[in-house]
């Protein structure tokens, strides 16, 4: 065997990778969006299932630069200009917005934590997510069970607006500078529900 | 010889009027009603905007009154989608009998309602409702 026909195999194996790269790149652009991680869409997911009937679903994809330009277009009732009024929200009395805003002041920790035998709840700020965790347990074997996870500048964006309205599209724009997160996941004997973000643009 | 020049330059034309008309797709609307209504409605996108302009213009004018608060979300939601040619935006199953699809598919935005007693499926190439959206908006000014 000469050096040349010794070399053939190598040869041949490079020849192939050279011819499968603008394959490869291709396959990874076929959504028509760039491949460049940097600018990759980011994608809301909201998935609902029913344990129970596999046959239940629910699954709503929604690209956030989507509905970051939709929604301003959008001017019906409280919603306006990508804006939402909320000062008709009955909070018993409660300043939601002066709430918020010590919350986002004050340094980690927890500011709500109950447990007794129906139920946990915990509500707290840790590494600059809002977290809020409540498992109920009045119903016996009917454990139902609610983790929140919000990017502490995705709460500030939302209140970034005038007073008594929550400014959606900052709050889109907010969520789209973060990493892949859960932000919501509920779970009881029925449903569970999932919403979070990624670069995908499916939710399986 | 002259008999053949003719059939190719008829053929031809044929061809090309063909590639033309179809070059942005198909609108396509299904109907199918348990009552026994079908309802099939396959038209040339590259009609849709050349028939807009024949159409009577007090009933353009009607149709853009009538939508005239949701143009500027027309208008934006036609030129983000075309950004995602090939996806899957809501998908609800229940019971498995009854199902609801939006996606988008080779430019195509695909609504799929099926139901025990109806089935509806509608394939709107984008450019067409971009098309109708900018044609409406001239006719209802201050948009």
């Amino acid at each position: 065997m000469t050096d040349r026909t010794r070399k053939l195999p190598a040869l041949a194996l490079f020849a192939a990778a050279i011819a499968l790269t603008p394959i490869s790149g291709f396959s990874q652009n076929t959504s028509g969006k760039s491949s460049d991680p940097a600018k990759q869409d980011r994608w809301l997911h909201i998935r609902v299932d029913n344990p129970d009937s596999k046959e239940e679903t629910v699954r709503v994809n929604v690209p956030l630069e989507l509905a970051e330009k939709v929604l301003p277009s959008i001017n019906r009732d409280r919603l306006q200009s990508g804006k939402v009024k909320i000062d008709e929200i009955d909070c018993h009395g409660v300043d939601l917005r002066a709430l918020l805003d010590a919350v986002r002041t004050s340094k980690d920790g927890e500011f709500v934590t109950v447990q007794n035998k129906d139920s946990d709840v915990r509500v707290a700020k840790q590494n600059n997510y809002f977290l809020v965790h409540v498992v109920d347990r009045k119903h016996a074997s009917k454990k139902s069970q609610v983790e929140v996870k919000i990017p502490m500048k995705v709460v500030d964006a939302l209140f970034s607006g005038g007073k008594d309205e929550l400014d959606l599209v900052a709050g889109l724009r907010a969520l789209s500078a973060q990493g892949d997160t859960e932000l919501v996941s509920v779970k009881d004997e029925e449903n569970t529900v999932r919403i979070w973000l990624d670069s995908k643009n499916v939710s399986d | 010889m002259l008999l053949a020049n003719l059939a190719l330059g008829v053929g031809a034309t044929i061809v090309l009027a063909g590639v033309y008309t179809f070059h942005d797709g198909v609108m396509r609307v299904d109907e199918d009603n348990s009552n026994g209504r079908h309802v099939r409605v396959w038209v040339p996108a590259a009609v849709v905007p050349m028939a807009m302009h024949v159409v009577p213009r007090h009933n353009m004018e009607h149709a853009a009154q009538q939508v005239r608060p949701w143009l500027p979300t027309l208008r934006a939601l036609t030129k983000e989608l075309e950004k995602y040619p090939n996806a899957e935006f809501v998908d609800v199953r229940d019971g498995g009998d009854q199902h609801v699809r939006i996606s988008t598919h080779n430019g195509k935005l695909l609504i799929d309602v099926d139901q025990p007693d109806e089935h509806v499926h509608v394939a709107c190439p984008l450019a067409v409702m971009r098309d109708v959206a900018n044609e409406l908006e001239a006719n209802a000014p201050g948009v």
